[in-house]
């Protein structure tokens, strides 16, 4: 287990001279649990080749313990890994797949013995030591390759996307074991998805690449109140944030258009003077939305509901506010409170869940 | 639109029965899903009521009429497969105005006014920029809303979607859906959809039939589908964390009626629900054996004891959600999980700490054993 550094890390692919990770510094805590988490083409696969040692480093420098290791390979930088492909021995049983990364560094027999129980018994493997994985459903066989990538203790785990593609019957359990062998090993954990709601469950801390560029890292809490620009404000949570029209009326005060004229709202720090009169974006998160029949006075919006959208839980109400832009936005409310299409209600949001963004740009910073 | 009956439909694949005996209807502007894991015959009806599968047994009408040998271009369906079909040497445009310029329909439209379909349709699914790429420079995402635009441009009597969306990233799954569901009131269509996403299930339909081996196991709105499941099946395929399912036994202790799990988890039943979970049971070895069934929404947790029928459980795991946490329990060699409404910051739990629990007895149910749990999953 190791602390992991990226110092000004570069990938460049020569062929089309083609910038795959840019100028990345960001430090990963020993026995931390961290997300890189991305749209497609973002970085994220860079980023981990790299980590891996699968790739070569085009500039700046990776460092374990403060020691480089631009020039190790995989096996030298000991590095666990878990793929979303499995990528398990079909010809092995399940027990010699999770004990091959411990045979390859010639362990004795009885410690290779001990760890495999051990960790097949963590992961309720016990009694599929003896299978093939053909014979294993999926889950199963995810399970397996968990196993091979925890049976150690390396400086690094790698896990690529593992859990995304799963059926939402196991995924729940899935991630809780995930979660569990992490707090139970302790291993230096990067976790690498395209699914803002997998990093979010999973790890401690998440980091946000786009564009080849880092975005934002920061716990869930962070990010969640504090995005760094509208970019993370957008990709995390879902259904995502809405984004509104919104002038600068005063130091603290703005206005939206709605159907019922503009509605002034107040915010909860002031907005820098040079904003005063212009047209900015306000951002507020649909979960943070409280609906009400009556005007409750404060910080709301009429709105219009024109969808329904039941989820079980919860129900997500697609709202017209009207007005000239005849803005459209998302509110997710209890299943229990009951909403008819065509009815008007009021959308109340409180000051400290208020975004305001200029362009990419985060206004109010908290 | 019309309205569409099954009428007691089989299809045998050699002796094989992939659908069994299935009577439905979707009636005219209704919006019905059929729902159910791989394998379970949905496509299979779909591809029945389109008539690009021989039906075996059983009758197929649309608006009364039955349509059992009228093959495909003469029933008046669009489709849209999750495996795209889309025409490789034709450009989106042409994909999506392909059904408007079929004979048999004479819709004989000018230039103008296809184009106007055809844009209207592709901006409302956010594709209107790529109307003249080639399938092969689109990506997976992309080609499945040009194979929905294509079902979507005309109106015909029943739109037949299978898996219309299941491609698409998170984000664009969640706002396509949106779409579809304004899509279907706007035109008041007649919609048969196949999914195995109980979120498309739950959030588009006016009406839901849960498929389980060629059979309806359940019909009903989503509400009836999401609080009140027939079976241990239905309740495990729908919400995530999925239903909580626990086996145990009844037992009688200090006058009160029991659940049992494992050797030291009993939970006295309330008056009420006693009775439900009685007739639930099975004999097995001596015992009355049941199945609980419970939400993760209904578990209450707590530091201190929360009532006379709460207990006590070690933490297994925790994970986030963006207003949420669910925390997982290991009991009797199943995990069960219970979410936890964080309105006031971070829940702070940690693993291995013991919680105080509690079943909101009022959404707890009782069902036969249909299913393996998931424990060997």
């Amino acid at each position: 287990m190791s602390r992991v550094e990226l110092n000004k890390v570069w990938k460049i692919y020569p062929r089309g001279n083609v910038i795959g990770v840019k100028d990345l510094t960001f430090t990963i805590q020993d026995k931390e649990f961290l997300a890189i988490l991305g749209p497609s083409g973002g970085g994220k696969s860079s980023t981990l080749r790299m980590l891996a040692g699968l790739e070569e480093i085009s500039k700046g420098e990776i460092s374990f313990d403060g020691k480089v290791v631009n020039q190790l390979g995989p096996a030298e930088r000991n590095i666990a890994l878990a793929f979303e492909s499995y990528a398990l021995y079909q010809r092995l049983s399940v027990y010699e797949n999770i004990a091959f990364p411990l045979r390859a560094r010639k362990m004795p027999k009885a410690a290779v013995h001990e760890k495999v129980t051990f960790i097949a018994e963590l992961l309720d493997l016990k009694d599929l030591l003896k299978k093939f994985p053909p014979s294993l459903a999926g889950g199963q066989q995810q399970r397996v390759s968990l196993a091979r990538a925890f049976v150690r203790q390396p400086n690094l785990t790698l896990l690529d996307e593992p859990i995304s593609h799963m059926d939402q019957r196991v995924r729940a359990e899935i991630r809780a074991r995930i979660r569990h062998l992490h707090d139970e090993m302790k291993n230096t954990t990067v976790y690498v998805t395209h699914d803002q709601a997998e990093a979010v469950s999973l790890c401690d801390r998440i980091v946000i690449l786009h564009q080849a560029e880092l975005q934002q890292i920061g716990t869930v809490e962070e990010i969640w109140n504090r995005p760094a620009n509208r970019f993370v404000a957008f990709f995390v949570g879902e259904p995502a944030m809405n984004f509104l029209p919104a002038k600068v009326e005063g130091e603290r005060a703005l206005s939206v258009a709605s159907a019922q004229g503009r509605r002034s709202l107040a915010l909860l720090a002031a907005v820098p003077p040079k904003y005063a009169g212009r047209e900015l974006t306000l951002g507020l998160r649909p979960q943070q939305i409280k609906v009400h029949r009556r005007d409750p006075g404060g910080n709301c919006l009429p709105g219009k509901v024109r969808l329904i959208e039941f989820q079980g839980e919860t129900t997500v109400l697609t709202l017209n506010i009207g007005g000239e832009g005849n803005t459209e936005m998302k509110a997710v409310v209890a299943a229990t409170e009951r909403y008819a299409a065509g009815e008007t209600v009021w959308l109340a949001a409180e000051a400290k869940n208020m975004h305001l963004f200029d362009g990419e740009e985060v206004i109010l910073k908290k | 639109m019309a309205e569409v009956i099954l009428k007691n439909v089989t299809k045998l694949y050699g002796r094989k029965r992939a659908v069994n005996g299935v009577s439905l209807t979707c009636r005219e502007g209704e919006f019905l899903s059929i729902f159910g894991p791989t394998g379970a015959g949905k496509s299979t009806i779909l591809k029945m009521i389109a008539g690009i599968e021989p039906i075996t047994s059983g009758r197929v009408l649309f608006n009364g009429r039955q349509v059992n040998e009228l093959p495909p271009q003469e029933r008046n369906v669009s489709m849209a497969f999750e495996s795209y079909n889309l025409y490789p040497h034709l450009n989106v445009y042409d994909n999506i105005a392909f059904p408007l310029r079929a004979p048999r329909w004479g819709l004989k439209l000018s230039h103008k006014e296809e184009r106007g379909k055809v844009e209207e349709i592709a901006n409302f699914l956010g594709i209107g920029d790529l109307l003249e790429r080639l399938p092969q420079h689109l990506s997976g995402g992309q080609k499945q809303r040009v194979s929905l635009a294509r079902a979507l441009v005309r109106r015909p009597e029943v739109y037949l979607l299978d898996e219309p969306i299941a491609h698409l990233d998170a984000r664009l799954k969640f706002s396509t859906q949106s779409l579809l569901k304004e899509f279907a009131s706007r035109y008041k269509a007649t919609i048969i959809y196949v999914t195995h996403d109980y979120r498309e299930a739950l959030a588009l339909s006016d009406r839901i039939a849960v498929l389980r081996k060629g059979c309806i196991e359940q019909e009903g709105g989503p509400e009836d589908i999401y609080y009140r499941p027939v079976s241990d099946f239905v309740g495990r395929l729908i919400g995530e964390p999925p239903m909580n399912l626990l086996d145990g036994q009844i037992v009688e202790q200090g006058g009160r009626t029991c659940f049992q799990a494992g050797s030291s988890f009993t939970l006295p039943v309330r008056e009420g629900l006693a009775a439900s979970m009685r007739s639930s049971a099975r004999q097995e070895n001596g015992s009355l054996v049941t199945r609980l069934g419970i939400r993760c929404e209904y578990i209450k947790l707590a530091r201190e004891r929360i009532s006379e029928s709460s207990f006590q459980l070690p933490v297994y795991a925790i994970v986030h959600e963006a207003e949420s946490s669910v925390v997982t329990f290991e009991l009797a060699n199943v995990f069960f999980y219970a979410r936890v409404r964080q309105e006031l910051g971070l829940v702070d739990y940690r693993v291995s700490e013991k919680l105080w629990v509690e079943f909101d007895q009022q959404h707890m149910m009782f069902f036969p054993k249909t299913i393996e749990l998931s424990a060997k999953v």
